[in-house]
């Protein structure tokens, strides 16, 4: 993972042309720099000063290197060990707390700056065996190590490197005026290079995509191994079993897009065969629901993570109706996802968006421009906007990963 | 072309307790034993060689147990009234400190120190040129102490970089001999103090690395001659093209330390930059 230190250098770097020998052997290093500052002394005596981040391949590379450069002056900026204070109750964090955010995170314990493993924003930080961990405020248990104040804790920007594996359209971050096939073949490339790499593939799932009739195709995705986890809300695991059991998205056919007579109390017969059965899982084995997407998750293995909301219906017996634990589900899953594809969901998208380090790659597919901005606004600026209709994105998305 | 302004006024320590105690450079070996007999007699001619070119010799007096005393080019940094001292990096030299501060300040000069934790080895490492100090970093002293020095004594300064352990002060690798030119050994530099120099020094007179290594660069000017350690032919042709006086002086005994005749002297009228008095 690339890592970077803010450093100074002070005094007559100008003409004495240390400032020009850092950059180089900064670069010569194979390493990254950006000037954050700098200041030009006026006369001959007068000091100038540059802040410089430093971007090394990695955290030992990025050692060697200041090492190397601090005979020519360069600092760290911060040099000061993080302060902890214990955390004085459950669920409540001291006065101070530093709240992080989803980028590559370090806290500096003992003179080393150790990675905080699980970046996710608006948690705190607390200091365990294991090293420094993001907590969520109500998992905080009393006794606590949690960091305050900013001292030694480091955030690296993503490296350039990064943001340029995604496309061209990252300039610009939501656009509905963009060649769509372009777009689903880079998408498809960025989901074939986290497989490659040995990442999880995450899929966030909104209704929109069984009343667009986008199910089966997502179905087939499933099925040929291109999705490692999936969440989503009771409407789109209802609506998706019920497409299945009786051929309607919340009443329409999705075969001829009408309304069924009746229809509209299908979704909430279905929910109640489910919570006959006590599981979709059990749903799936009694052979109720014989194929969709949640019947592809369970006979494939995927996990799923359903957490519901004020409106639902039922809900189905796999629901979290607690959000924080159906949160804190979702959390178990997050670990090795390396790319996020985040379907006609506005209220699932934002809430996994809260959860991913900003290093994995989330693309977000909706009709509606809000969602991606809303996503970006939120803090998931890694998020690229894709401004389409879902049912035709996910058919070419498919045929692109699985062939015609 | 104009003299230097400076090097008519030198302190120097008789070499009493000069030895060989311990070894802090390449050139020191404990084994090697000094004729303390033979280095009081090559002092004494450096001192006479020094007063006949014109020069005028103050004493600082031996300390048993502080065998480099004897280099005073290293007890720190002279700007007109104003005495800089050295912080050394090895603790062997570092109790030397307080005898050259007593010096300047029962003397009437102004003593200002350079923040601890740095370290700074005194004209050795910070020779004046035009109206700038050229200063070396890396070997013994931190680059951080020359924006300090500059702040100090209001005298712009430039780092260079040194490369060679053997010549681990600037004095060995930089001698200015008027205010266009100056003895270079480019070799004892990286490549952006050899860019630097090149830019300061309108004349160099680059010595090749074995001729560094004889001391060559490590002489005393005193107006128009050069108190030299060694000096090659094609050098000593060129010194004297330019109108210089060369004298060559032994000092063998004190090479043994790793030192020459530029280590073995301070000078005390170093004035550049901004007009004021020279001394206390």
């Amino acid at each position: 993972m690339p890592a970077t230190e803010r450093v100074e250098i002070e005094g007559h770097i100008v003409d004495s042309l240390i400032l020009a020998k850092v950059l180089d052997l900064i670069v010569g290093a194979g390493a990254e720099y950006a000037i954050v500052d700098m200041a030009i002394g006026r006369t001959q005596t007068d000091r100038s000063r540059a802040v410089i981040d430093v971007v090394a391949e990695d955290e030992p590379s990025l050692e060697r290197l200041l090492e190397h450069l601090q005979v020519h002056g360069v600092n760290r900026l911060t040099d000061t060990d993080a302060s902890s204070v214990a955390a004085d109750a459950d669920g409540v964090l001291p006065e101070g707390f530093y709240s992080t955010t989803n980028l590559p995170t370090s806290v500096r314990i003992g003179g080393h700056w150790e990675p905080v493993a699980n970046p996710e924003m608006d948690c705190a930080l607390v200091l365990g065996a294991t090293g420094p961990r993001t907590v969520p405020m109500h998992r905080i248990r009393r006794g606590d190590s949690v960091v305050v104040g900013p001292d030694g804790v480091r955030v690296e920007a993503l490296p350039r490197a990064a943001a340029e594996l995604s496309f061209e359209f990252m300039a610009s971050e939501v656009s509905s005026e963009k060649p769509k096939a372009l777009l689903v073949r880079q998408v498809a490339d960025r989901v074939r290079a986290c497989r490659d790499r040995g990442e999880r593939i995450l899929v966030v799932c909104g209704p929109v995509l069984v009343h667009t009739g986008a199910c089966p195709d997502l179905a087939r995705l499933i099925r040929e191994g291109w999705v490692d986890v999936l969440f989503a809300g009771n409407g789109f695991a209802t609506h998706d079993m019920e497409s299945n059991v009786l051929g309607t998205s919340l009443g329409i056919s999705v075969e001829a897009g009408l309304p069924i007579e009746l229809g509209h109390s299908n979704h909430l017969r279905v929910i109640n065969e489910i919570r006959r059965r006590g599981s979709i899982a059990a749903a799936v084995q009694d052979g109720y629901v014989t194929g969709g997407v949640m019947y592809e998750c369970v006979t494939r293995g995927v996990p799923f993570v359903l957490v519901g909301s004020v409106r639902d219906d039922g809900p189905l017996p796999d629901v979290f109706t607690d959000v924080v634990q159906g949160v804190d589900a979702m959390r178990e899953h997050v670990g090795d996802v390396g790319a996020a594809l985040m379907f006609a969901s506005t209220l699932h998208a934002i809430a996994t968006g809260n959860i991913l380090p900003a290093r994995v790659e989330t693309f977000c597919v909706d009709i509606n421009p809000a969602v991606a901005t809303k996503l970006t606004d939120r803090g998931s600026h890694q998020a690229v906007g894709i401004v389409t209709d879902i049912g035709l994105f996910v058919r070419d998305l498919t045929t692109e990963l699985c062939g015609t | 072309m104009t003299e230097l302004a400076w090097g008519r006024r030198y302190l120097m320590c008789p070499p009493a307790f000069f030895s060989v105690l311990y070894e802090i450079n390449p050139w020191m070996h404990r084994e090697v034993s000094v004729d303390v007999e033979l280095a009081h007699e090559q002092w004494s001619q450096l001192v006479a060689c020094l007063r006949s070119a014109g020069a005028e010799v103050e004493l600082l007096d031996p300390v048993e147990a502080l065998p480099d005393l004897v280099f005073t080019a290293n007890a720190g940094v002279v700007s007109r009234d104003l005495f800089v001292p050295a912080r050394f990096l090895h603790p062997q030299r570092q109790g030397e400190t307080s005898h050259d501060v007593e010096w300047f300040a029962m003397r009437g000069w102004r003593v200002r120190e350079l923040p601890e934790g740095l370290h700074q080895e005194g004209a050795g490492d910070a020779l004046p040129f035009g109206e700038l100090f050229v200063a070396g970093y890396r070997i013994r002293s931190d680059v951080r102490s020359h924006a300090e020095l500059s702040s100090l004594t209001g005298v712009p300064v430039r780092s260079v970089e040194l490369a060679d352990p053997r010549l681990y002060h600037l004095d060995l690798t930089f001698c200015p001999l008027d205010d266009r030119r100056a003895i270079t050994v480019p070799a004892g530099w990286d490549e952006y103090g050899r860019r630097l120099v090149k830019e300061l020094v309108p004349e160099p007179l680059p010595l090749e690395l074995d001729e560094a290594l004889s001391f060559a660069a490590n002489s005393v000017v005193v107006g128009r001659n050069v108190v030299m350690p060694d000096c090659p032919p094609r050098i000593g042709r060129q010194l004297e093209a330019w109108g210089f006086d060369v004298a060559v002086v032994d000092v063998s005994e004190f090479r043994k330390a790793g030192g020459g005749p530029r280590c073995l002297t301070l000078a005390l009228d170093v004035a550049v930059g901004a007009l004021g008095n020279v001394g206390p």
